[in-house]
């Protein structure tokens, strides 16, 4: 008997069947809402009865959510689900972009496809570090990374006959089948393709044999092993994932540009990812966009902050670059006192409170 | 799950804000380094720019109309730069762009060009001097780039020469010369083409030696460099990271000659350098502030823009700024009565000039000339020493050279 | 091969390698006594060169008098930071831990340069002598005073852990939180002190190098040049930090020469360090002194 209040927010667990337990969207309540929302979404950039509907500011601020979010959720299969630490991620996600640039500038494949192959050579050299990276646990990988992180933005900076050198290289814009999609609408829908997709896979695989690995690796490595799972194996494996993810959105950022350079890629942006999901939640893939989204919202609202009351403290807008990067350290170490599990936490939170009305204790 | 956040993300960000309203009048962008690598010189020239910018509001416009401007400080990081491009260029209209460092300006020549948007930079890169691209060394074409002032290549080359001339009267018979700079676009602009043209004038060019765009401990590399014998080093970072390296040098005891491009010595890296800066002999592309031109009136103006009290010293740099934009207000000011105020016109209007020099700034701006084939303003540089003994400073003019338009160095 | 140019670079080496283990001691305090990877230890300097800076300048204090305010001022801030930030980050996944002092350094450093500016400002003359010249390299004062002054820090390390109560309790501390309490040591205020200290002797190495070079942003970089020394040496060895300064000085120094000699590539003195951290993770991931654990792969 299941009336509408259970159907939207059953309070209990009433699956009976191993399918039914490993669904995406745990009751048709929330997947109808994604559906609505991808729908709205894909109504976003157009003109209804002249009037945009979002502003191109906006878009932009969409798209950005988006490549970052690609690349976030590879590292927080990484650090969030196969519990290891990397502090190199903004390297990768660079790799993904220059090598994008090179298929396509120096042996014109298509930007269709540059995109992925991008991706799967991100793949392979993600799995070329994640082979000695398997073998350090915890504080000396965040090391590792952290130098490695170093290592490839001088590499970035030297390897003329792949970057460009300092210079930097051109990307060209997104085109399919001789179609250019040039300007920010149309790239919002390559976009939004990219992420529904590379979200979709990314639930599958934590909800696949591989992905319940991952967290037993996360969880307790002895029993993992001992249970016949391969950590070398798996490691090496969430690396190439992770590297995967990020060089997919290092590809949409670079096309997006329009423009490669080395200095994009640095540790702040390494740190910032590891923001965003740290914000958004370790090991869930819903906190991942909303740790995005915080991340990518938050200078802008801070830039917002200051023009509006710049008037009266001037020191707000001298400085507003500093501002903005302070507000990032502050509020990674603001949630990880008070809310170390994340924004995703928080909504579950929320909702259990709503699910267990009035009785919420 | 996912549904929520899309739609959370979607609301938020429409309501955290609009960018800026849709412009009426002329909108200019104006892309500044405030707050990241080059904002030592950064920010009295992106002063000056904002400043004449409001003046000429102020003191009709042009043609009566005014210029709304939006001041942007993107750090020095090109991605920044290139989001900011995009926004203007999407939203509002934007008539041209006074912008900032060559690696951005550099990055942007195929987009300004496609979007046929005049853009001004504060980058005198010699890689934007060819509009077409007929440049005998393969430059990319870029009609649409101006900037006033020497290219850094020409600044080099007239450096090299009084340097020739100096080792002459040392008598130095083989010199050597060597390019210290960071491996960055805007160090790296001028040193094929500078290199060519020290070995042309029979200097030997020994192995270019880097040092960081930030400040930092440089002993090492003056340890290098004195033991690669130079005599005539060119310096190609800006103020604060030279500073660092004068100060290291001298405690080093490398009795090289410095020579500095436009940006890499100025009264305020000198008062912090003190007497390591003693003798460095840099490139000045404007008057400097003790100036008795009769242009520098107008200046003053300007400056009480920012400084009501009137009594702020400016830099070089800060004049350099005003020139470029009057420069573009008297173009515009042109293609206003030719039409509209649009890039076309723009680009049009500034290749008309010659030896033009904006009317109420008589003496400070260097006259320039530019033709749709030739985007090098003026190839006049003029030359200072910094002095510094004992807390006595004084920056004093040592010469003026005039470097010829040679066309197989367009856009090098 | 140029024999004078490869002393004179040794020497430098071993000067800033003198630094570099002053820092990394500071860092091997906090990892021994509470467990902590403390990425923020560049920002320490930063900040105790730029409080020491503008009590020289601003209000025109001698240096006698600013200088031991700095190191007041620095007590108070790591006490301050570990009460309030790392208290609450007792007991949680090394990963948090590791992105609260990540969080710190971003934090300090927008704020210093948000106070400061990015621009290197020069410290006032403190001393009389500007250089002394040692094996034909000229050698200014304040890194003769820093090596004089790291020698006794060392030795004053090397005392307080093995002759002092306070630095017994951290020895303790270090090895064993549960039995250390058990014993009566109060592990609060071994935490609050260990982070103290480090506070304090960052801020003096951030002095030292502000009087040579002007203070900037570019001193955070110490902290990111700490590591290769703390991998290089043991995490948890004081001479390990020590000895892994100077042999990381020496090698950016050894990477100029043949840089500059023989490769002209121009970066190998800032990117060396790094290959070096991966290359001894890889053969010798404990360092030279550092503690092995003897765990399963």
């Amino acid at each position: 008997m299941a009336t509408t209040s259970s159907a939207l927010i059953p309070c209990g667990q009433y699956k009976t069947t191993y399918r039914k337990d490993t669904t995406i969207f745990p009751t048709p309540a929330t997947r109808a809402v994604a559906v609505a929302a991808l729908l709205l979404l894909c109504l976003a950039p157009l003109k209804i009865g002249g009037v945009e509907l979002l502003g191109k500011y906006e878009l932009n601020l969409l798209i950005q959510i988006g490549y970052y979010g690609i690349a976030a959720l590879g590292i927080n299969i990484l650090v969030g689900f196969t519990g290891q630490i990397s502090l190199g991620h903004a390297g990768f996600f660079g790799f993904g972009a220059f090598a994008s640039a090179w298929l396509n500038n120096s042996f014109g494949v298509p930007v269709f496809w540059a995109i992925p192959l991008a991706g799967v050579l991100t793949t392979l050299v993600g799995l070329l570090f994640g082979i000695p990276a398997a073998r350090i646990k915890g504080l000396y990988l965040a090391i590792a990374t952290f130098a490695a992180q170093f290592i490839l933005e001088d590499f970035f900076a030297r390897a003329k006959w792949f970057t460009g050198g300092s210079a930097g290289t051109l990307a060209q814009p997104f085109s399919i089948f001789g179609y250019e999609v040039s300007g920010d609408h149309g790239y919002f829908y390559v976009v939004l393709a990219y992420v529904v997709l590379m979200y979709l896979l990314g639930t599958n695989l934590l909800r696949s044999r591989d992905g319940r690995a991952f967290i037993a690796v996360r969880d307790h490595y002895l029993s993992a092993e001992v249970m016949g799972i391969g950590l070398t194996r798996y490691r090496v494996l969430s690396f190439g994932i992770s590297a995967f993810y990020a060089g997919i959105g290092g590809a949409l950022f670079g096309h997006y540009l329009g423009y490669v350079s080395s200095e994009a890629f640095t540790i702040l942006l390494s740190i910032q990812f590891l923001g965003m999901i740290i914000i958004g939640g370790l090991g869930s893939v819903m906190g991942t966009l909303l740790g995005t989204a915080f991340m990518v919202l938050m200078p802008e609202g801070i830039g917002a902050l200051s023009r509006s009351v710049g008037g009266v403290f001037p020191a707000l807008t001298d400085g507003l670059a500093f501002v903005k990067e302070g507000a990032i350290g502050l509020a990674i170490v603001l949630f990880l006192i008070f809310e170390p599990d994340g924004l995703a936490h928080r909504w579950k939170m929320i909702k259990t409170y709503w699910k267990l009305y009035p009785f919420s204790y | 799950m996912k549904a929520n956040l899309f739609s959370a993300a979607a609301a938020a960000a429409v309501l955290i804000g609009a960018g800026p309203a849709v412009a009426q009048g002329i909108f200019v962008g104006h892309i500044a380094d405030y707050t990241g690598a080059t904002s030592d010189v950064g920010k009295p020239y992106g002063q000056g720019v904002a400043d004449a910018l409001a003046y000429v509001n102020a003191h009709g416009g042009v043609n009566g109309k005014k210029i709304e401007f939006e001041t942007v400080d993107y750090s020095y990081e090109i991605p920044r730069a290139i989001a900011t491009y995009k926004k203007w260029t999407g939203s509002q209209k934007v008539a041209a762009i006074q912008g900032w460092g060559t690696g951005d300006t550099e990055a942007m020549v195929t987009f300004v060009a496609k979007d046929e948007i005049p853009y001004f930079s504060a980058s005198y890169s010699g890689h934007l001097t060819d509009p077409s691209g007929k440049g005998a060394h393969g430059s990319k074409p870029a009609p649409y780039n101006f900037f006033y002032g020497p290219s850094y290549t020409d600044g080099c080359r007239a450096l090299v020469q009084w340097a020739a001339g100096d080792a002459k009267k040392k008598g130095i018979a083989a010199p050597k010369f060597v390019h210290l700079g960071d491996n960055h676009p805007y160090p790296n602009a001028p040193k094929a083409a500078c290199g060519e043209y020290a070995k042309e004038m029979g200097f030997a060019v020994v192995p270019p030696i880097q040092y960081s765009l930030k400040p930092g401990d440089f002993k090492a590399q003056c340890l290098s460099l004195k033991e690669s014998g130079a005599h005539y080093a060119f310096l190609a970072n800006t103020g604060g990271s030279t500073i660092s390296l004068l100060k290291s040098c001298e405690t080093v005891g490398v009795d090289t000659q410095f020579l500095g491009n436009v940006w890499a010595m100025d009264e305020n890296a000198l008062k912090a350098a003190g007497d390591a800066a003693n003798g460095v002999v840099f490139v000045v592309g404007a008057a400097d502030w003790r100036s008795t031109a009769p242009g520098m009136t107008t200046v003053r103006e300007i400056s009480k823009v920012s400084d009501p009290s009137g009594s702020q010293y400016r830099p070089v740099h800060y004049m350099r700024g005003i020139c470029s934009v009057y420069y573009m207000r008297d173009a515009m000011a042109v293609a206003d009565k030719a039409g509209g105020v649009t890039g076309p016109n723009i680009k049009k209007a500034m290749e008309q000039m010659k030896d033009h020099v904006p009317a109420e700034l008589q003496g400070v701006c260097i006259p320039s000339t530019w033709t749709a084939e030739d985007h090098r303003g003026t190839t006049t540089v003029f030359m200072y020493r910094a002095n510094s003994k004992g807390g006595a400073q004084s920056i004093e003019k040592i010469g003026e050279s005039v470097i010829p338009r040679k066309p197989e160095w367009l856009g090098w | 091969m140029n024999t004078n140019l490869l002393i004179q670079l040794l020497v430098n080496g071993l000067i800033i390698g003198t630094l570099y283990g002053v820092v990394a001691m500071c860092f091997v305090l906090i990892y021994k006594s509470t467990q902590i990877v403390n990425f923020a230890q560049g920002e320490f300097l930063l900040i105790g060169a730029w409080v020491c800076w503008w009590l020289l300048t601003r209000w025109q204090l001698p240096f006698w008098i600013g200088f031991p305010v700095t190191l007041a001022f620095m007590m108070v801030f790591g006490v301050a930071l570990q009460v309030i930030v790392l208290r609450p980050m007792i007991g949680e996944p090394i990963i948090s831990v590791i992105m609260v002092t990540i969080g710190l350094s971003i934090f300090f450093s927008a704020m210093m340069k948000w106070i400061f500016g990015v621009w290197a400002k020069p410290y006032p003359e403190v001393f009389g002598t500007k250089a002394v010249n040692i094996a034909g390299l000229n050698v200014q004062t304040p890194y003769v005073m820093s090596m004089a002054i790291s020698l006794l820090v060392m030795a004053g390390f090397a005392w307080f852990f093995k002759f002092s109560r306070l630095g017994l309790a951290m020895r303790a501390t270090a090895f064993n939180q549960q039995v250390a309490q058990s014993l009566g040591i109060s592990v609060k205020s071994v935490f609050a002190m260990a982070w103290a200290i480090s506070a304090m002797v960052s801020a003096l190495a951030g002095v030292v190098v502000g009087m040579v070079n002007g203070v900037s942003s570019a001193l955070s970089f110490f902290g990111i040049k700490v590591f290769p020394v703390v991998i290089l040496g043991g995490l948890d060895s004081i001479v390990g930090a020590i000895l892994g300064g100077l042999i990381i000085g020496v090698l950016e120094n050894l990477a100029e020469f043949v840089d500059s000699q023989y490769l002209n590539w121009g970066n190998l003195y800032t990117v060396v360090p790094f290959y070096a951290l991966i290359i001894i993770l890889m053969i010798k991931p404990y360092g030279l002194f550092g503690t092995k654990q003897i765990e399963r792969v």
